[in-house]
């Protein structure tokens, strides 16, 4: 079942063309790394699809909707999380109060509730602690859930990232950059971590530059250059894709 | 002394201090000094109000007096032309000041920091010539509106600066305990995230347009019932009294006493609103040395006298046990 298909993306800044054309399609269940060299339009392929930009041409449809012209807020609350390629957690907040975040789309209570603490919105805040902990607990973070987010080691705020994202409840999941920055031993708990992350039926999409890290964790790879697909396949054939290899490598005389 | 013990001193002693602070009409303090507290609560529960908006979400807005306004009209209006009640007419000027904010900053409610605070300084403006241009003919011109009633709460006629000390403090009490709630709450929350990174709230499944719209009417309609009590204890009210320098000591107390902390807004209201007359006698020395604590404030304590805490959350006793 596919759950995620771009049709031709077109997305130019002025006279810059980041992307030309760009259309694939996502299987339920899959992981599929965005490959590229720097510049060829990787990450602008993941702000179309989470809304933070809107197309100048072509379709997004994910989960038998149109995404393409949706606000950030709604796409996630469709059911499509993200985590950014800089770190943006709330920094002077605690690493418990970061997951809430990812909660407050499944929630319901408002101004009214919230302003007069009505019973509802009370029991709601319980379910929500707990939920937020549970997402802690999947990555390994519960035991420092006082912890101000900003004052984590790199890799942990990564998984806090990860657990925030988890928390809206996704049914899709892009990752941009999650192994950046990470020491070998963090990259290794990163790959489990995705691992399980796929068993709860969540498809994951990333973009990394660890070509090591890509292969060992993808089922699927898309390249691009330039701002158009170069190749498409498994790793094991992409890996030997004359124009992957020119594209990376460059092209001896 | 142990954390928990001081915490309990600590509140005592704020107990203690609030119950003297009531007391005060009753030991003696004059009609002067009451009028003074009077008008430090009401600009204590306007700063809460604005707090949400610039505390909380984070929003520059500098257009606060013209909620306010908005308010204190209504109900001159409702009040001299209908005969309404003050009190019936409350309700209403927050209406209609909510409504007046959904009207103005939907358009620009996009706007990020300093070209917000340019529109929302235009906001005031707007109002005050309004005011004076007599619109709808109903506003009296550059002369206001004068006999407005005197507020009735079952059956007592609230006249004298006293009583009017217990309705605002009440008020302000009330405005407190209810805008504590909101704050720790997944609205509250919300606004919070928005302040610290909008991108990021988006991110996550927050409709940040939205919420900070929501969060400029709820200050507003606040406003526009705090509008109401001052055109009550006033009788006359006028476009002089909601001009832009009432917006600016607004901002300056949310600014001053530490935006986002509730005590911090209240200690800003007693300092700004309150100091200056304590030092009357100085004449204008008063203002300039009032000026240069202010700058010296923002060199050396950016952050505001009291700047919020982080939230501490209490887990569920499931969870409390395995993870302290």
């Amino acid at each position: 079942m596919i759950i995620l298909s771009l049709k031709t993306l077109v997305k130019s800044f002025g006279g810059l063309v980041a992307v030309a054309g760009v259309s694939f399609d996502v299987e339920r269940g899959d992981i599929v790394g965005l490959i590229g060299p720097n510049g060829a339009g990787k990450t602008t392929v993941f702000n179309l699809i989470t809304g933070a930009q809107r197309p100048d041409g072509g379709d997004i449809f994910f989960a038998g909707h149109r995404i393409d012209r949706l606000k950030p807020h709604r796409i996630v609350k469709l059911g499509l999380a993200r985590t950014f390629q800089t770190i943006r957690l709330f920094p002077r907040m605690s690493v418990l109060e970061n997951v809430l975040s990812g909660c407050h789309c499944r929630m319901t209570s408002g101004i009214v509730s919230s302003l007069l603490r009505l019973p509802h919105q009370r029991r709601e805040e319980k379910v929500a602690l707990t939920r937020a902990m549970e997402e802690l607990e999947f990555v390994g973070l519960a035991g420092s859930w006082r912890a101000m987010a900003g004052g984590l080691p790199y890799g942990d705020q990564r998984r806090l990232e990860i657990a925030r994202a988890l928390a809206t409840e996704p049914k899709f999941m892009v990752l941009d950059e999650p192994a950046g920055g990470m020491n070998d031993q963090e990259t290794r708990g990163l790959r489990g971590l995705i691992d399980r992350i796929r068993k709860r039926d969540i498809t994951i999409m990333l973009i990394e530059h660890d070509i090591g890290f890509v292969m060992k964790v993808c089922n699927k790879l898309v390249v691009i250059e330039n701002g158009a697909i170069i190749a498409e396949g498994p790793p094991e054939v992409i890996q030997k894709d004359p124009k992957v290899i020119e594209a990376y490598l460059g092209v001896g005389d | 002394m142990t954390a928990t013990t001081l915490k309990r001193f600590a509140f005592w002693l704020q107990a203690a201090g609030a119950l003297i602070f009531l007391a005060l009409p009753k030991l003696g303090l004059g009609a002067y000094w009451l009028d003074v507290l009077n008008m430090v609560g009401m600009y204590a529960i306007l700063a809460l109000s604005l707090n949400i908006i610039l505390g909380h979400a984070g929003m520059f807005h500098m257009g606060h007096a013209a909620f306010f306004a908005v308010g204190a009209y209504t109900t001159a209006i409702l009040n001299t032309r209908l005969k309404w009640p003050v009190f019936a007419a409350m309700p209403f000027a927050g209406i209609a000041a909510g409504l007046f904010a959904i009207a103005v900053a939907a358009p620009i409610i996009h706007l990020r920091g300093d070209y917000l605070l340019m529109v929302t300084i235009g906001i005031v403006e707007i109002v005050r010539i309004a005011l004076v241009n007599d619109i709808f003919g109903l506003t009296g011109g550059s002369n206001g509106i004068i006999g407005i009633a005197r507020p009735v709460l079952f059956g007592f006629r609230i006249t004298r600066p006293q009583h009017f000390f217990y309705l605002i403090w009440g008020f302000a009490a009330l405005s407190m305990l209810l805008f504590y709630w909101l704050e720790h709450s997944r609205y509250g929350r919300a606004l919070k995230y928005i302040k610290e990174d909008t991108v990021a709230a988006e991110g996550m499944g927050i409709n940040t347009d939205r919420y900070k719209l929501s969060a400029l009417v709820v200050g507003a309609v606040w406003a526009g019932f705090v509008g109401a009590v001052y055109a009550s204890q006033m009788r006359t009210i006028s476009p002089g009294s909601f001009n832009f320098w009432e917006s600016v000591i607004m901002f300056m107390i949310v600014i001053l006493g530490g935006s986002g902390n509730q005590k911090g807004v209240l200690l800003g209201a007693f300092l700004v609103v309150g100091l200056p007359e304590l030092f009357r006698d100085l004449q204008s020395a008063r203002m300039l040395v009032f000026g240069a604590a202010l700058v010296m404030m923002m060199i050396f304590r950016p952050q505001g006298l009291i700047p919020p805490k982080p939230r501490n959350y209490t887990l569920p006793e499931s969870l409390a046990g395995k993870y302290p």
